[in-house]
């Protein structure tokens, strides 16, 4: 008798199993098998299309804590993280609540935060880098014509950094606001009203009742944000190559100097592993931090 | 800690507390009058790149250097665009482009239907430890482990070929548990009648599951496509002659080529590396807007 | 000829047994009714016939074949589900086609015959180029019976199918269903936990509990003899009274509230029985009565009241014309319809045998 329903069981089973293989053998392909090869390399010498591999135990790994590049790489890399996605998640937020009533001109207005998110990070450094040019760059124009002193942007050491941090801002706040807006449509209104009828201020509002309501939301966006800060390589790339004097040098670019310029597989290997933890200490961060204060609405 | 506030009354919201008066509907349009005064400034700030971006391309090379020339061009030049044509094959980098997303987008489409159907819909050992592994590279996607990826398609013999853009990306731990969710929505008697009418799993996905999910087919197809067409990191890396590069590198190529001099060209470029994208978004404007936005929205 | 035959079905999840020792028939052209109180294994024991859910153990037998391990396509039974379960995307002559087509070797032109007929039949015909979102509830209601009547498969199963339409709609559905099946000949197995549902469309009615059968009978024999206590309140409403009394073996029941003891003839009476009283088997009495009783309060319900009357501890309703209906607060005296009066085993809840004269 059991044994019918077990047939039927396994039967489910291996068309289920049958279903997840396809993408099974990609996930394992390209992303499984490198996690742990990158550990495997890490522990060795490895030059790409050489067949000879030399053990070398922890050595990688002494290297990256005595290389001082390393740590300012590192440093570098949190300074935009850390910059990037507050900023552009504050700035998202304000313009999500500024444009989630009636407004003429509705469309209008999102298209023009949101279409950044469409263009090509390619094509966003280099604009980026037309206007943040030291000498006929319109930003600088700008900044002249209101009277204050021309800065050196990309070519600043102190600045670089900061300046692509303003163009990922203004590259990802749309996408960000987009997804606060759709929230915010579902915070229930007659929780404004009550809240106008006790006297409530609009700043109040938005940090005592808005703010705790999309909060699962703003958590969603700060984990969306952690993911596309990996795309910080193309801009590095495009724009200032992690220069000046390697000041806007991240993990990502790093692992690319030294895998691609310095074919030192072993070491790039090494860096990788850091970014790995890197991120997932970051998640890790996020959801202990801020998971644990999300309110839910209703279901769930 | 964890307050739970009870989900928004049904219907449309609450009733019309009171008929707006006109003193509050005057008070209601000054305050709209103060959003758009801050709202427009901000607004054109954000434009202006693309703005800066179209105007460039119309200039000649001495007005872009010329501090006296105005913002607008003297007079629409529209050389520019000829000329970037004629230094790079953009007609293969089109087709290279077109080529590598569309074959992305089917490759997911058909992993990730089939993969989310089974999470939603049918029962099997180690059902929770598969989906948290389709989960992992949610979080560690191919830019988090290019070095070891680039090893692999190195010895697959794949470098610098059309397959080395696609097959990364064929597989979507996202797409999976976005198609699941829409899945799970699916009422369970729709599919007991499929069955009762004849259909195994697979009729019972094509017939009934995957014409109720279509919105987010729809979602999850521009955001795929929004994704790899403007991708530029893996392609780069993976990429070493115009024949097999996309619209993104060739104008990466085109930046270094012009060593940073020539801004009318190269803006006339970007124009027409981004006008597809940008096309797309303002004929189908609602689509893509709500694609994006309801991402956050489980 | 369509029988269907259950026989020792049994269904578990894990340890837990949500249907045990299922045993019963329904004949051709029957209208089995599976009735009783939600989680009682009603809709498994349907979702098992349908083969929508594995049959742990027994057998079921379709006119003599064993089909306890067929796919539910090649059981040829048709269903209609309590949601209707109509595809959204497709029209509703779509979605009478699209087993059609998949389950039998039919022409095209041999299933728009059969959907023409159908939707004849249901009164249908000027909707079948609309979407499910187009129809009301009762439209949607018709199309989904259209979808199982084109099948014409040996047996028809409905779970719960009236149970989202509204009071009016279910009335009328419900006389639909009947001439449904008297005019064509159908062998139906339905489920519902409503009582009358049950009375008024089942040919039979079988009654379940805790994932067993309690009783199989024709309603008005459930209703006149109910096999135990559980069917006895369960069939009926107002509730039919249990009042606990004491007896002899000689068959003379004994209560506080009774004037004199009542004589019932069985054999072997335990000691403790439950006297079941329907109702309209009580009547006020014009003298003393067999019984005295306190009248707590009365509802007036049109053309009769319900008067609810103290006998003692316990509480029983009595069915009376309007203007005999007494005073709450006042004391009257009961007089009980022996020759329908039951008993039933107070330990055990089952019911006795009567001698009846």
């Amino acid at each position: 008798m059991s044994q019918r329903f077990a047939r039927a069981r396994r039967k489910e089973a291996l068309l289920a199993y049958a279903f997840l293989f396809p993408s099974f053998l990609f996930l394992a392909t390209f992303t499984y098998w490198p996690i742990i090869r990158s550990f495997w390399f890490s522990l060795h010498d490895v030059v790409l299309g050489d067949p000879e591999i030399f053990w070398m135990g922890a050595e990688n790994y002494m290297r990256v804590l005595d290389d001082a590049l390393f740590w300012k790489v590192l440093a570098n890399t949190a300074f935009y993280t850390l910059t990037t996605i507050p900023i552009s998640i504050l700035a998202a937020l304000l313009l999500a609540v500024a444009l989630d009533r009636k407004l003429r001109g509705m469309a209008i207005y999102r298209s023009a935060f949101f279409y950044p998110v469409m263009i090509p990070s390619v094509a966003a450094g280099m604009v980026w880098v037309f206007l943040y040019a030291p000498g006929y760059g319109p930003i600088n124009a700008a900044l002249g014509a209101i009277g204050l002193p021309h800065l050196d942007w990309l070519y600043d050491s102190d600045l670089a950094l900061s300046a692509i941090v303003i163009m990922s801002a203004w590259k990802y706040s749309g996408y960000f606001m987009l997804i606060l807006l759709a929230a915010l449509k579902l915070v229930p209104s007659d929780l404004y009203e009550a809240a106008r009828l006790d006297g409530v201020s609009g700043v109040q509002r938005l940090l005592h009742i808005t703010i705790p309501l999309i909060s699962p939301t703003l958590y969603f966006v700060v984990v969306i944000g952690i993911l596309h800060s990996y795309q910080v390589f193309d801009y590095v790339y495009v724009m200032t190559q992690g220069g000046p004097a390697d000041s806007t040098n991240v993990l990502t670019y790093y692992i690319y100097q030294n895998g691609f310029q310095y074919q030192d597989i072993g070491y790039a290997s090494t860096v990788a592993n850091t970014l790995l933890v890197f991120m997932l200490g970051l998640i890790g961060l996020v959801a202990l931090t801020l998971g644990r204060r999300v309110h839910y609405l209703g279901e769930k | 800690m964890d307050a739970t506030i009870a989900e928004r009354p049904s219907g449309a919201g609450s009733p019309p507390a009171i008929k707006p008066t006109r003193r509050r509907s005057l008070r209601s349009r000054i305050a709209s009058c103060w959003l758009h005064l801050v709202l427009i400034p901000v607004g054109l700030l954000w434009i202006s790149p693309l703005a800066w971006i179209v105007l460039t391309s119309l200039k000649t090379k001495i007005e872009v250097f010329d501090p006296e020339a105005g913002f607008l061009p003297a007079a629409l030049n529209f050389a520019n665009y000829p000329a970037t044509l004629a230094v790079a094959p953009f007609g293969t980098y089109l087709i290279n482009s077109i080529l590598v997303t569309g074959s992305i987008l089917i490759g997911q489409l058909i992993t990730i239907t089939l993969a989310a159907y089974a999470f939603a819909r049918m029962e099997f050992p180690f059902k929770k430890i598969l989906f948290t592994l389709f989960l992992l590279q949610v979080m560690f996607p191919i830019y988090a482990i290019f070095l070891t990826n680039f090893v692999t398609l190195h010895e697959f013999g794949l470098i610098n070929t059309l397959p080395a853009m696609i097959v990364p990306f064929v597989a979507s731990g996202y797409g999976t548990f976005m198609l699941r969710q829409s899945f799970r929505q699916v009422p369970a008697e729709l599919s007991d009648a499929a069955r009762l009418d004849g259909c195994g799993h697979l009729e019972i996905l094509w017939h009934v599951f995957l014409p109720l999910v279509q919105p987010t087919l729809i979602a999850f197809t521009i955001i795929s496509v929004v994704t790899h067409w403007n991708d530029y990191m893996w392609p780069l890396l993976v990429t070493n002659s115009d024949d097999v590069r996309t619209l993104p590198i060739g104008l990466g190529l085109l930046a270094k080529s012009d060593s940073g001099a020539d801004w009318t060209r190269l803006m006339a470029g970007t124009t027409i590396v981004v006008s597809p994208l940008l096309l797309f978004f303002v004929i189908f404007q609602r689509r893509f807007i709500d694609s994006f936005m309801h991402t956050g929205v489980k | 000829m369509a029988t269907v035959t259950l026989r020792d079905i049994c269904k578990s999840y894990g340890k837990s047994e949500t249907v045990t020792n299922v045993n019963l028939t329904v004949e051709d052209r029957e209208f089995m009714v599976l009735v009783g109180p939600s989680g009682c294994g009603k809709s498994t024991t349907l979702r098992m016939i349908a083969g929508l859910e594995e049959i742990t153990s027994g057998q079921l037998l379709i006119d003599g074949v064993d089909v306890t391990d067929l796919p539910p396509q090649r059981r040829d039974i048709a269903m209609v589900f309590q949601s209707y379960a109509l595809y959204p995307h497709m029209t509703a002559y779509h979605n009478m086609a699209f087993g059609l087509l998949k389950t039998s070797k039919l022409t095209k032109t041999q299933v728009d015959a059969r959907i023409r007929e159908a939707a004849e039949i249901l009164n249908i015909t000027d909707l079948l180029g609309r979407r499910p979102k187009e129809l009301s509830g009762g439209e949607r209601q018709r199309v989904a019976i259209g979808r199982a009547l084109v099948r014409q498969p040996k047996v028809f199963l409905f779970d719960e199918p009236l149970s989202n339409l509204d009071a009016k709609l279910r009335n009328h559905m419900r006389g639909e269903l009947k001439r449904l099946h008297r005019d064509l000949g159908l062998s139906i197995i339905y489920v519902t936990h409503d009582q009358i549902e049950a009375m008024t469309l089942g040919t039979r009615v079988a009654m379940m509990s805790k994932g067993r059968l309690q009783q199989v009978d024709r309603p008005m024999d459930i209703y006149l003899n109910p096999a135990n206590t559980f069917v006895a309140g369960f069939i009926g409403s107002p509730e039919m009274a249990l009042i606990a009394c004491r007896s002899d073996q000689r068959g003379t029941i004994r209560h506080n509230a009774f004037r004199s003891a009542v004589e019932l003839k069985a054999d072997n009476l335990p000691n403790d029985v439950l006297f079941g009283v329907r109702p309209e088997e009580v009547s006020f009495s014009r003298t003393a009565g067999m019984a005295q009783g306190k009248v707590e309060q009365s509802e007036l319900i049109g053309a009769e009241a319900l008067v609810q009357v103290r006998l003692g501890d316990e509480l029983m309703m009595v069915r009376c014309q309007v203007s005999d209906a007494p005073q709450p607060g006042s004391d009257v005296g009961l007089d009980f319809d022996l020759s329908r009066a039951r008993l039933f085993h107070a330990g055990t809840g089952q019911a006795i045998n009567l001698v009846r004269e």
